[in-house]
């Protein structure tokens, strides 16, 4: 059963006239999977992002999560599974400024409530160390470089394991290693940790590296191409 | 210590503020000010209407039964024809002796009340003469050792006492402008004529001037020296009664006067109309502290809703993340409450500081010092916070409403 599925997904924004950002879109995203939405500016990738990240709700159709409707819960219910089971990363690091990178990944920890404040702050570092950031965990936002800030926001990403993540032009903002540091940080948390990658991107190099690619024009999905290492997964509708 | 999710939202608020130093400081000062002059403004109200209160209630026993009526009793005629026209011939006035008939019974129930105390007294009018000069006097005959635990004439008089009437053969206690304008003083004696003939009167005490409540023209003598100067051996027309609880003493009063039919004033009755002027300076006293707690309120108003247009991007981040909508309100009122607090506890400091320098003050009236009385009770600190911390909740709770209802997604898409 595939994780996250959107059926016949739209989202349109009421006005004179009312514009349309997505429609009929149908889109399966497995675990295990790194996934990239691919298309022109405008075409409705990050919309899309949003709709099946649980941050929007769809005007129409169904965002199926397990097999469950969750696009139409209220949003404090929605808030609640991204808290609990979803993380993104967006282009601009978006952390909190008057916080330091460790409060920083805590945060979500914090939020959640499960672990105690110590185990909180042991799982952060660990976190941090991972991504490359062992002692910089008390720095706040403005004195890490542009690469550290993203992996700090990946880092709070994945604060409370997560079995989907999302991310909004996460390289948008980097120079080219620290792209590839995050396209192999992507890849290495679909393949070796089981997790679903859902990644919105201009840049061709991830597109290529990722096992399923979908294509988006005008709103609408109008290709999905799998790489050699993901099964072939059927469309619906 | 808080912990979990409300330690989690009020460190988020703690940082917001930390941020905004500048702004936090004018806010917090404009809260202080609010609770420090609230405190001083009202601990002058308030302690000055209590000390007026006080003198109110202790000036004169707490009821006076006289022996006036309220409403006559109805006549034989009427009483007997009810709704008829009655038409009487050759009917005589009887002339009744005014006085507290069964003033000894009166006595008594008044006693009974618990915690009360009764003073008889006989009241009536003489002219005083000395050496050519006359001034009218309104006498009250009393037994000093009762009236002495229902007023506070004891505790007014400038010389003397009022046991001194008791040793003092033909004792008078007068006021000391009445003894100015008759141009004597301690010891001296003056004529004293009633209705019942001429009398010499030997001057035992003085009470102050401005005791407006003991009478201007008033004087104390012994209450059998009044019965035998009036001619009305026995009688008493008056009975003063201090009761435990002077708020009682309206109700005490009631029931005094449904019983014996003579009419029972409480010190509320005789007051009524100062007690109003008092209600009315309560209102606008709290009105005006009020606006400056609201004009405070404005600031933390300012500074929540800077905070909520600035942080625009971050209420985004973590509504992403998954914070709720409460959350985000919390975070916010958070703010509101801080602020608030922080003012509140150095507006408590300030009107402390008020308090002692207004306390120190001292005024010379009539020969006295006088210290201007101050409310410093518990009380009014707890109003003041409570007022100011609710008028924070409300100033920050507009802001951070809007807060919750930033869309993620605006902000998101628009980020740069």
């Amino acid at each position: 059963m595939s994780l996250l599925e959107a059926r016949d997904v739209s989202r349109v924004l009421p006005g004179d006239p009312p514009v349309t950002l997505v429609t009929g879109a149908n889109v399966i995203i497995e675990a295990g999977s790194f996934t990239t939405i691919v298309g022109p500016s405008g075409c409705g990738k990050s919309s899309m992002l949003y709709l099946l990240g649980l941050i929007d709700r769809p005007t129409g159709g169904t965002v199926l999560l397990d097999g469950a409707d969750v696009g139409g819960l209220d949003g404090d219910a929605r808030a609640q599974i991204r808290l609990e089971r979803f993380g993104f990363v967006f282009q601009f690091h978006f952390l909190l400024p008057e916080f330091t990178a460790l409060e920083n990944v805590m945060l979500p920890m914090r939020r959640l409530g499960r672990l105690t404040l110590a185990a909180a702050e042991a799982r952060a570092r660990a976190l941090l160390a991972d991504a490359g950031l062992a002692g910089k965990e008390d720095k706040t936002p403005d004195r890490l470089s542009g690469g550290e800030r993203q992996r700090v926001a990946i880092a709070r990403a994945l604060a409370n394991d997560p079995v989907l993540i999302l991310g909004d032009e996460p390289t948008g903002n980097l120079d080219s290693r620290n792209s590839v540091r995050v396209v192999d940080a992507f890849r290495a948390l679909a393949h070796d940790q089981g997790r679903a990658v859902v990644c919105v991107t201009h840049d061709l190099s991830i597109a290529a590296a990722a096992d399923v690619r979908i294509s988006m024009l005008d709103g609408r999905v109008v290709g999905v191409e799998r790489g050699a290492s993901t099964p072939a997964v059927p469309m619906p509708g | 210590m808080i912990a979990g999710r409300p330690a989690l939202l009020l460190g988020i608020a703690i940082k917001h503020l930390s941020r905004r130093r500048r702004q936090t400081l004018v806010a917090v000062s404009g809260v202080a000010v609010g609770v420090g002059f609230f405190l001083a403004v009202s601990a002058l109200m308030i302690g000055s209407q209590a000390d007026f209160v006080a003198r109110l209630i202790d000036a004169a026993p707490h009821i006076i039964i006289s022996d006036e009526l309220r409403s006559p009793a109805p006549q034989a005629g009427p009483r007997a024809f009810p709704g008829a026209a009655v038409a009487l011939h050759g009917y005589k006035v009887r002339n009744e002796v005014r006085g507290l008939k069964g003033w000894s019974a009166i006595l008594a129930a008044a006693d009974a009340v618990p915690g009360a105390i009764a003073s008889p007294s006989l009241t009536g009018a003489v002219t005083l003469r000395v050496g050519g000069r006359e001034e009218a006097l309104g006498i009250i005959g009393i037994d000093p050792d009762i009236e002495t635990t229902v007023s506070t004439i004891e505790s007014n008089l400038r010389t003397g006492r009022l046991h001194d009437l008791q040793t003092v053969q033909g004792g008078v206690v007068v006021g000391e402008e009445l003894a100015q304008r008759l141009g004597i003083g301690m010891g001296d004696i003056v004529a004293a004529t009633s209705s019942g003939g001429t009398r010499s009167l030997r001057i035992v005490g003085l009470f102050k001037r401005g005791q407006s409540q003991l009478g201007l023209s008033s004087g104390y003598v012994l209450l059998r020296e009044a019965q035998s100067m009036l001619g009305r051996p026995f009688i008493i027309n008056r009975i003063g009664v201090r009761v435990a609880d002077p708020y009682q003493a309206q109700a005490i009063a009631a029931r005094l006067e449904a019983r014996f039919g003579y009419k029972a004033e409480s010190w509320q009755e005789r007051s009524a109309d100062l007690l109003s002027l008092l209600l009315v300076r309560d209102v606008i006293m709290y009105t005006v502290v009020s606006a400056i707690l609201l004009v405070a309120s404005f600031g933390i108003y300012t500074v929540v809703s800077n905070s909520v247009a600035d942080k625009r991007r971050d209420i985004a981040i973590m509504r992403s993340i998954g914070f709720s909508q409460s959350d985000l309100q919390l975070v916010f009122i958070a703010e509101g409450i801080i602020l608030s607090f922080i003012g509140v506890l150095f507006g408590w400091m300030l009107g402390y500081g008020l308090m002692a320098i207004l306390g120190t003050l001292n005024f010379p009236v009539n020969g006295d010092d006088y210290r201007i009385p101050l409310d410093r009770g518990v009380r009014q600190y707890a109003l003041a916070a409570s007022a100011s911390l609710l008028a924070g909740v409300i100033a920050a709770w507009l802001p951070a409403r809007k807060a919750a209802r930033v869309d993620p997604v605006d902000i998101l898409r628009g980020a740069v």
